[in-house]
């Protein structure tokens, strides 16, 4: 039989040390700190890119009708809109948080969670459909242009894709982010619990 | 005393410490390095507002404890036995004293709720009660009633252990 002050001496007898060193950290900081200027130049050149492409065919192209002019702000919209969330999000992740009382940490990261959830879902499925609407209204000129059946075709193909995305893709990406949220709001609802103070 | 000294320094000065925290909260040793490592980034990117602090160890603590919340989050190593397992292979080769009786209370406290791990492995490092209680939140009466219950709880584990 063993009283804790023997645990306690148990304890201080382990000689487990910590393989990372100070060095590999400061390694990490600028590992992370390029990786994170590295993405964020990688999405804005390539959202950048695609707003250049939109605004030259925008210019260059005759186009006539209203439709046409209605796709391309959408289009630009859109990319201007992932580019927003996309800074947003990275300004975002500030390690204040971390210390904050372990009760409010957890309410803050199921806070983050619960808007990355909106993000996800509601706010992702909005965009893909002004971005699908998009591709409808540019594809009546471009119908107008071609021969029937190739606006026809065209048209069947952006309908069926946008219909493809609402009702399969969508629905199918929301419910597997819906079950992975209530997974992680219920293990940190455990976790607050244990935290809370006891009621006597 | 230029960032990157003052940072050895804290390092040194707390690493071990952190690390206990991190291998009791996980009951892997590779968790708990990364565990540890994510909390001396967070450490360096926060040091301009620990610099005027007098307990610089409390917020190192905090930190470390919200990153172990966070990991379980993400990670779902609940498995005891895995767990279990895994404690006796990585602290067999590690340990020279002991190995059998510490990879035993390592065994115990993986078997306690999160939090009791947190606060029995702060206790176990001889951290000051007032001091877990900042860091854990939790007010001073209600830590001291916790602490009684999970030592208790903890003992219990190991004894029963040892017997079989």
């Amino acid at each position: 039989m063993k009283d804790f002050e023997a645990l306690k001496n148990i304890w201080h007898h382990q000689v487990a040390l910590p393989k990372v060193s100070h060095e590999d950290v400061l390694r990490k900081v600028r590992q992370t700190k390029s990786g994170f200027a590295n993405k964020l130049l990688f999405e804005l050149t390539g959202i950048s890119v695609a707003i250049v492409m939109l605004g030259y065919i925008w210019i260059s192209s005759p186009f006539k009708m209203w439709t046409t002019h209605l796709a391309m702000v959408i289009m630009v919209g859109c990319c201007l809109y992932y580019l927003y969330t996309q800074l947003v999000d990275f300004f975002k992740i500030k390690d204040e948080s971390l210390m904050h009382k372990p009760e409010d940490y957890i309410e803050y990261l199921k806070k983050y969670k619960g808007d990355r959830y909106t993000l996800n879902t509601r706010n992702y499925k909005v965009y893909t459909l002004f971005l699908s609407f998009g591709f409808l209204f540019y594809f009546i000129e471009i119908g107008f242009l071609a021969s029937v059946w190739i606006t026809v075709l065209g048209l069947v193909l952006t309908g069926v894709w946008i219909l493809f995305c609402y009702f399969i893709l969508m629905r199918r990406y929301i419910r597997k982010e819906e079950l992975r949220l209530e997974d992680m709001i219920k293990n940190l609802e455990r976790l607050e619990n244990q935290f809370k103070p006891e009621q006597s | 005393m230029d960032k990157e000294a003052l940072f050895k320094e804290i390092f040194q000065k707390n690493s071990r410490k952190i690390y206990h925290l991190c291998y009791g909260y996980t009951g892997d040793d590779d968790s708990a390095n990364d565990l540890m490592q994510e909390t001396f980034l967070k450490v360096w990117q926060n040091l301009d507002k620990f610099r005027n602090q007098a307990l610089i160890s409390t917020w190192i603590y905090r930190i470390a404890v919200n990153t172990c919340l966070s990991y379980l989050r993400v990670e779902k190593r609940q498995i005891k036995d895995e767990l279990t397992d895994n404690i006796i292979e990585n602290k067999s080769e590690e340990i020279s004293e002991k190995p059998e009786q510490v990879a035993t209370l390592y065994k115990c406290i993986s078997q306690l709720e999160e939090n009791e791990r947190l606060i029995i492995t702060m206790v176990l490092d001889e951290i000051p009660y007032p001091e877990i209680a900042q860091i854990s939140g939790i007010s001073d009466g209600n830590l001291r009633v916790k602490i009684h219950r999970i030592k208790q709880k903890l003992t219990e584990l190991y004894n029963r252990h040892e017997r079989f």
